[in-house]
């Protein structure tokens, strides 16, 4: 005849083992897990209903005018493609200027802090414009650009997103060449490189995953921003590539359009809203892949 | 209280040293990591140096290379002959010296790029070689380390795809590819497995017929196994040093006899 196995213990409880208070562990991390689940969903809830919002509304001014044809009049079927290029040539520049600075800056903070005091100053104004409010940004650059030149300007909205840009890739460059092994920093000096060849050919190629990702989450960043633009490229209603001229963009052109009494106009707000997020959803996802395809390169 | 030893051991053999480091004392800022080291690395032999954690055995192997000059605030004094010159002198050319002495890691440390990168990449440094004369040197060292024939079809694949143990290789493979008289290894099997230090351990006896060969180990079997020579180290002090038969079966010093009996370590 078969018999049960005996418990070894008999004093510390068996599968009761804990009692009262095992019962009231299960309860509390069963309702912990509940509300995480919950504030997914609710974060989620949002996130697709905004796209949702901007899609259904958005998608009915997606035609090939829209693409071809610059801002008009109400009613005479005008399109964005000044905006769009104007979107394109501002933030585009923006980068052109921003990355290397911001690399640089970067590259000093995390490979040359010998000196404790320059370095954390240069990190402690990074980090101020880090999470300066971006009019202000705009009011700055009116003040030192615009004014001076009597005229708003492509040039001044560049510069402005450029500010925005710079700090940052200072932040993700600095921290990505933290995040580089010493190890491997010692091997490179070991087979006698000099540290300009240390930091370019190994750190940085260790590192450009992480950076290049940051640099695309920067120009997400400012694809979107409208405020800095208000005083500095102001808008255009031609098509002006121009950047000596106030140029259009696609956010102060949204700006405009979405308060106008005009049901084309109001449409064409939503056309671009619906623009900037694809492109911006584009270029998270496009910096995500670049993160894990790298990641996995290397371990 | 402990006398400098002086190393006899070299002019019985007539080898004559690599390396020689005479009286030579070494601070973390105010810490006294090294006290008044003389010790000999003879040419073609392997010296393994031994001795608890913090003992200064890797500090000592920090300092060959002048590692150590990375980071402020280290300091080492007395002297270390390697060719006719002290290397701690203030005007030598460190990327020279380390092109000439090599160092190999704890873990291995494959820079990311190819695998022939890894390789061409200390090569470029210091000689400009023809893509041809490049292949050759690559497929060389890559044979002289056993990982040939395991990479020859993917010598442009990613380095980090490698194991750990064939990424060891190829990091010994990089260091020898610069042509160094010497190579300092740093415990070079303490992240591997039991097959892979073995390859290892066989490829350190094949590499002294052409270099000497200097080793930091915690494991004293791979010392036995391994070094001609063996190094005792403890608290900063070099304690005795001999033959691998002589330390491990008639230690002179009570406190070798203690550590490599594992009374403590």
């Amino acid at each position: 005849m078969m018999s049960a196995p005996q418990s070894q213990s008999t004093d510390a409880g068996g599968w009761q083992r804990g009692g009262a208070q095992a019962v009231r562990r299960r309860l509390v991390e069963r309702f912990v897990s509940l509300l995480c689940n919950m504030a997914t969903v609710v974060v989620l809830f949002v996130l697709f209903s905004i796209l949702w919002t901007l899609i259904t509304r958005g998608a009915g001014g997606l035609s090939l005018p829209t693409f071809l044809h610059s801002t008009a009049a109400p009613g005479s079927g005008g399109g964005l493609a000044n905006a769009i290029i104007g979107s394109c040539e501002q933030t585009g520049l923006a980068a052109l200027i921003g990355t290397p600075i911001g690399m640089m800056a970067g590259i000093y903070l995390s490979e040359f802090g010998q000196d404790g005091r320059i370095v954390s100053l240069v990190r402690f104004v990074s980090d101020m414009l880090l999470s300066v409010p971006s009019i202000l940004v705009g009011l700055f650059i009116y003040l030192i650009i615009v004014e001076p030149a009597g005229h708003f300007s492509g040039m001044a909205g560049t510069l402005a997103l450029a500010v925005l840009f710079i700090p940052i890739v200072v932040r993700t460059t600095e921290d990505m060449l933290r995040l580089v092994p010493r190890a491997m920093r010692e091997a490179a000096y070991a087979l006698g490189a000099p540290g300009w060849r240390v930091i370019l050919n190994v750190c940085l190629r260790s590192a450009r995953g992480g950076i290049m990702t940051g640099i695309l989450l920067a120009l997400a960043r400012i694809s979107g921003e409208t405020a800095p633009l208000l005083f500095t490229s102001l808008g255009n209603l031609n098509w002006s590539t121009n950047l000596n001229a106030p140029m259009a963009s696609l956010p102060v052109t949204i700006y405009q359009y979405a308060g106008s009494a005009y049901d084309d106009w109001v449409q064409m707000a939503w056309t671009g809203a619906l623009l900037i997020t694809v492109a911006v959803l584009a270029t998270n996802i496009l910096a995500r892949w670049w993160l894990t395809r790298n990641g996995s390169a290397q371990q | 209280m402990n006398k400098i030893i002086m190393d006899d051991t070299i002019g019985r053999d007539t080898v004559l040293p690599a390396l020689a480091i005479r009286n030579l004392n070494f601070w973390y800022g105010s810490n006294h990591a090294l006290k008044d080291i003389s010790l000999d690395f003879p040419i073609h032999q392997v010296t393994g140096m031994i001795g608890p954690s913090g003992c200064g055995k890797s500090t000592l192997l920090r300092i060959l290379n002048r590692m150590y000059d990375l980071y402020p605030g280290q300091r080492a004094t007395g002297e270390v002959l390697f060719d006719g010159r002290n290397i701690l002198s203030p005007g030598l050319d460190v990327n020279v010296l380390r092109s000439r002495i090599g160092m190999v890691f704890q873990k291995p440390t494959p820079f990311p790029m190819s695998i022939y990168d890894n390789i061409a990449f200390g090569v470029r440094l210091h000689e400009r070689l023809s893509r041809a004369d490049m292949d050759q040197r690559v497929e060389g060292v890559l044979r002289r380390v056993a990982l040939w024939n395991e990479v020859k079809d993917r010598l442009n694949a990613s380095a980090a795809a490698l194991s750990g143990g064939q990424q060891q290789r190829l990091c010994i493979a990089r260091t020898i590819a610069t042509r160094p008289e010497v190579i300092l290894l740093d415990e070079p099997t303490s992240a591997l497995d039991p097959i892979s230090t073995a390859r290892i351990e066989e490829l350190l006896d094949e590499l002294k017929q052409e270099f000497s060969i200097a080793i930091v180990t915690h494991n004293l079997q791979q010392a036995a196994r391994c070094a001609d020579r063996v190094a005792f180290f403890y608290m900063g002090e070099l304690v005795e040093v001999d033959t691998a038969d002589k330390m491990f079966t008639a230690p002179h010093a009570k406190r070798t006899q203690d550590y490599i009996t594992g009374r403590f370590g």
